[in-house]
């Protein structure tokens, strides 16, 4: 290949400050897109399992509106079709202080809540119906046997799916460069810019993805072990 | 853990069992030859240069040059007819394009730099521009003097962003990845300017909507030389290259060229200056 790599523009110039400032930018968009994800999903995933209709069908379409579009109209969505509806003097504060970071968090969280409220459903919808009545004939009301028994079953049931839904959503945060959130992808470019060293600053890119993924997900099981509920699950991680 | 390291050795191996398969690549000529094709990495979206027209054809000035230029020269040396075929490519893709070997040529609005000049190389300078601003009519901003504290759109990946960045610092740049993106954010307010080279912006105010609403204001802050990147180390490649523009150049078929897109009633009118007609026939070496 007539290619000639040259690693060097990883850790010369400003490239190792480049991709930190893109490290840290990815991570604070995905844990508050993650919460926002999280609280979203909870609440819809738990509304549309009760027995409300109204409630049920407001969840449904949430859902199903969200995890429909794809993430990339979401994020435009918020950055350019959001703001003129408020009124110019909400505007200009936005426009001076980053709207481009809070429009990428409703985006990647607004629209990750949706695949976490199926996945919420999908565990409440695996305990058994009993333990509902059995707690409510024990004095609870629904929203307290849905806060107390309901949801902490389920939750410890969904930690491989939710997971995998909170990788999907670190790596999803780079859609975000898109509307000009300097992430760490956006980084891995802006080296290229300067060096003109794709392949370089691709791998570099690439590699930090892979730790990061790889160690939330190394947490996540060990977050999995701590909380599993002995006895609940057929066939449960072995101990080693 | 241990099979997760032997996971990464067997990625490790096979990365570098792929490597000497891609050194014994054959040159770009003989390339060309074989499947009588030359593929080009061009614009969707810069007019003049290289976008899709309301008739929904793919054209522009550095497509021109390729088809009436650099197609005949390497027909003439190759001895046999060839095609060109145009595939999209972008400031982040145009380098990892021309490496990976999907596209031979990248004609459309690059600028040859040093630092990309050890990646790839270019051919002779086909145009001359260099950067602005495009403001709203009766905006405060006259140039990059006054542009501190302003919020800057511009093209990632394009040198614009990098110059701004260093002659700037306290400007706030906000970088999108493509034209109609940045300029979007221009019209809504998020920006307050929209930095590009000059003639590119002259091309996006006389394709907008409402062309009078905009204004194109400050000296150039950069010198923003076009040219034509190829794989780097194919000197027989880029000698016909060069050959079809020079050819092109002294024969004033670059000229007429020049005059479909940038004339009086071409697609955007910008006449060359003396100075840069000069400079493209004093790059033409003798034959």
């Amino acid at each position: 290949m007539n290619y000639k790599f040259n690693w060097s523009v990883l850790w010369t110039g400003e490239s190792g400050q480049w991709l930190l400032s893109g490290l840290i930018t990815t991570l604070e968009l995905s844990v508050a897109a993650w919460l926002l994800a999280v609280a979203l999903g909870i609440i819809s995933g738990a509304l549309r399992t009760v027995r409300v209709w109204p409630l049920r069908a407001a969840a449904t379409f949430y859902v199903e509106f969200f995890r429909n579009v794809p993430l990339l109209v979401w994020m435009f969505f918020w950055y350019f079709a959001v703001p003129p509806l408020l009124p110019q003097g909400i505007q200009d504060f936005l426009f001076a202080h980053g709207l481009e970071f809070w429009a990428a968090v409703c985006a990647l969280g607004v629209y990750s809540g949706a695949r976490f409220s199926e996945v919420l459903r999908s565990g409440i919808q695996s305990i058994p119906k009993t333990q509902l009545e059995a707690s409510v004939a024990s004095g609870l009301t629904t929203f307290q046997a849905y806060r107390y028994v309901i949801l902490p079953v389920a939750l410890r049931i969904i930690i491989p799916p939710g997971t995998n839904e909170s990788l999907n959503l670190l790596k999803n945060s780079s859609v975000a460069l898109t509307i000009s959130v300097a992430e760490l992808t956006f980084q891995t470019r802006q080296i290229e810019t300067y060096t003109a060293k794709a392949i370089e600053a691709l791998t570099a890119g690439t590699l930090i993805y892979l730790v990061l993924c790889v160690s939330i997900a190394t947490l996540m099981s060990w977050v999995e072990r701590r909380t599993a509920i002995p006895g609940l699950i057929v066939g449960g991680r072995q101990r080693r | 853990m241990r099979r997760l390291m032997g996971f990464v050795m067997a990625l490790a191996l096979l990365v570098a069992g792929m490597s000497p398969a891609l050194a014994q690549q054959k040159s770009t000529l003989d390339k060309i030859s074989e499947t009588g094709t030359l593929t080009i990495g061009t614009r969707t979206g810069s007019p003049p240069f290289g976008y899709v027209n309301s008739k929904n054809e793919w054209v522009g000035f550095s497509i021109d040059l390729v088809e009436e230029l650099i197609k005949p020269a390497l027909e003439k040396k190759l001895g046999k007819p060839i095609k060109v075929e145009k595939k999209e490519s972008t400031p982040p893709t145009r380098i990892p394009l021309l490496s990976s070997s999907a596209v031979d040529l990248i004609a459309e609005t690059m600028t040859d730099t040093r630092a990309r000049r050890e990646s790839v190389d270019f051919s002779l300078t086909f145009f001359v521009t260099g950067a602005q601003f495009l403001v709203k009519k009766g905006s405060p901003i006259k140039g990059i003097k006054n542009i501190d504290g302003k919020r800057i759109a511009a093209q990632q990946g394009s040198t614009n962003a990098r110059i701004i960045r260093e002659k700037a610092p306290k400007a706030v740049l906000r970088e999108f990845p493509d034209q109609p993106a940045a300029f979007q954010a221009l019209v809504q307010g998020q920006a307050d300017a929209y930095t590009n080279d000059g003639i590119q912006l002259a091309g996006l105010k006389a394709k907008s909507p409402n062309p009078a609403q905009w204004d194109i204001v400050g000296d150039f802050f950069s010198y923003e030389p076009y040219g034509m990147a190829m794989r780097k180390g194919e000197s027989d490649f880029r000698a016909v290259v060069n050959a079809g523009l020079m050819e092109g150049i002294e024969s004033g078929k670059f000229f007429e060229i020049y005059e479909k897109w940038f004339g009086p009633s071409g697609e955007l009118p910008y006449p060359m200056s003396p100075q840069v007609r000069s400079f493209m026939l004093l790059q033409v070496v003798p034959k």
